[in-house]
């Protein structure tokens, strides 16, 4: 055993009895005569601490009178934990509250969702949300799936397509154009490729969805036409870009 | 301790559910303790008494949060204790002693004889002497076990420490206290 831990072992068993006077340093130490050289200023040094203990001590009345103070203090101050116990306790209001919280969470979560794509929906190249606009798209087109409207879906979207690239064109965003413009050809493929499968089953559909593409790119050459006599020479090439995209789906159309 | 952990549960259970008069045994029960180490570093028994009063403000303020994971509550009070302490001295800017002729009386009302007031004060400040000669870890080692009696186990905890440690820390502060001792012996002979 380390002479640490025995010294410390004597002093814890004998500090009590020199405390009162059972014991004394000398039968202590000898008691333990091969220690007696540690263990000595050790011990003196205890009875010196054990009469610090003695005149720090707290006054007579001391305890007794400061509880009643501090307890006095404590309920002058707000309840521990005031609003923790108020959410804990069991009421009608708590029920109320307990039926009625997650209600309104969904209902707020609900309308900022239908908000976001709201806005999304008018959203065009460059803005925030646009993004968010195409993947709701691709969702749309993910979850439709009889061809007649997926195909009809993909005329939608290619309308939003020209749509947006006159809003940008009228907004002045010319620097959007050329990735608007490719964007619009991808989705007028698409269009081709959709109306190509549904041709088979449902021929009058097709015509009437045919027709309908050829009217959205019939519009939309004659507003570029117009915007383009009206639009800086920095929109030119994304204009020209989106008329020879209109061309060649009109004539794939034919 | 462990009766008194085990009262200290049920007692620490009752106060966070808002009982005072639990929260009054505790102090009861732990204010003699943490007064003691309070005034054996500080020279006035009325700061000590104030201090002790504000460490128990803070523990019931700190109650909802206290868990008794790892650290009992005695030694929770013991570390807040010595928070306070080290703001009060920050506070003060006062770390040494003062001459006993520079202190101010206290409490008439109970130590009716000036001599003996006066004589309890030199007492106090030649005590104070000798516990400032001694290292920081050294005097919160000793006032820790020897006088606020706590258990090598709750030394540890409260000095972030472990009991082999403090075993040694102990153990060598009690040979430089005695050492101090004799030196100002001999000084004031």
């Amino acid at each position: 055993m380390k002479i640490e831990r025995q010294i410390e072992q004597i002093i814890n068993t004998y500090s009590p009895a020199i405390s009162s006077g059972d014991e004394t340093l000398e039968s202590i130490l000898a008691m333990y005569p091969q220690l007696a050289n540690e263990l000595r200023p050790r011990l003196e040094a205890v009875i010196f601490l054990q009469q610090v203990r003695l005149s720090v001590a707290t006054r007579p009345g001391f305890i007794h009178d400061s509880r009643k103070y501090l307890e006095a203090q404590i309920k002058s101050m707000p309840p521990l934990g005031y609003w923790r116990n108020l959410l804990r306790r069991s009421s009608p209001q708590r029920l109320v509250f307990n039926i009625l919280a997650p209600v309104i969470v969904l209902l707020l979560l609900a309308l900022v969702i239908n908000n976001t794509v709201l806005t999304a929906r008018l959203s065009i190249p460059g803005d925030p949300l646009f993004s968010t606009k195409l993947v709701i798209e691709d969702v749309q087109l993910a979850l439709t799936f009889n061809q007649v409207d997926k195909t009809d879906l993909q005329i939608q979207q290619s309308r939003e397509r020209t749509l947006e690239f006159i809003e940008l064109v009228m907004e002045g965003d010319y620097q959007y154009l050329p990735n608007a413009a490719a964007r619009m050809e991808t989705e007028i493929d698409a269009s081709l490729h959709a109306l190509n499968n549904v041709s088979k089953n449902e021929p009058a559909s097709q015509i009437a969805m045919v027709t309908e593409l050829r009217d959205i790119l019939s519009n939309e050459l004659f507003m570029l036409d117009v915007l383009k006599s009206t639009s800086p020479t920095t929109a030119q090439p994304g204009i020209n870009l989106a008329i020879q995209v209109a061309q060649s789906g009109i004539l794939a159309l034919r | 301790m462990p009766g008194k952990l085990d009262n200290d549960h049920e007692l620490i259970k009752k106060a966070q559910r808002g009982d005072v008069t639990a929260f009054g045994d505790l102090y009861e029960s732990h204010a003699p303790a943490i007064f003691r180490y309070l005034f054996s570093h500080l020279d006035n028994q009325m700061d000590a008494e104030d201090l002790t009063g504000e460490v128990f403000l803070k523990a019931w303020r700190s109650l909802p949060k206290y868990t008794e994971r790892g650290v009992p509550f005695l030694a929770f009070l013991f570390k807040v204790a010595r928070n306070i302490l080290v703001d009060h001295y920050r506070k003060n800017n006062n770390l040494e002693t003062k001459d006993p002729e520079e202190m101010d009386g206290y409490s008439a009302e109970v130590i009716s004889e000036p001599i003996e007031l006066v004589g309890n004060q030199i007492e106090h400040q030649k005590i104070l002497r000798v516990l400032h000669r001694l290292r920081t870890d050294y005097q919160s080692v000793l006032t820790l076990r020897f006088i606020s009696e706590l258990s090598p186990e709750e030394t540890a905890q409260v000095m972030n420490r472990s009991v082999g440690a403090i075993r040694v820390l102990q153990h060598r502060a009690l040979a430089v206290l005695r050492k101090e001792l004799d030196d100002i012996g001999q000084h004031e002979d």
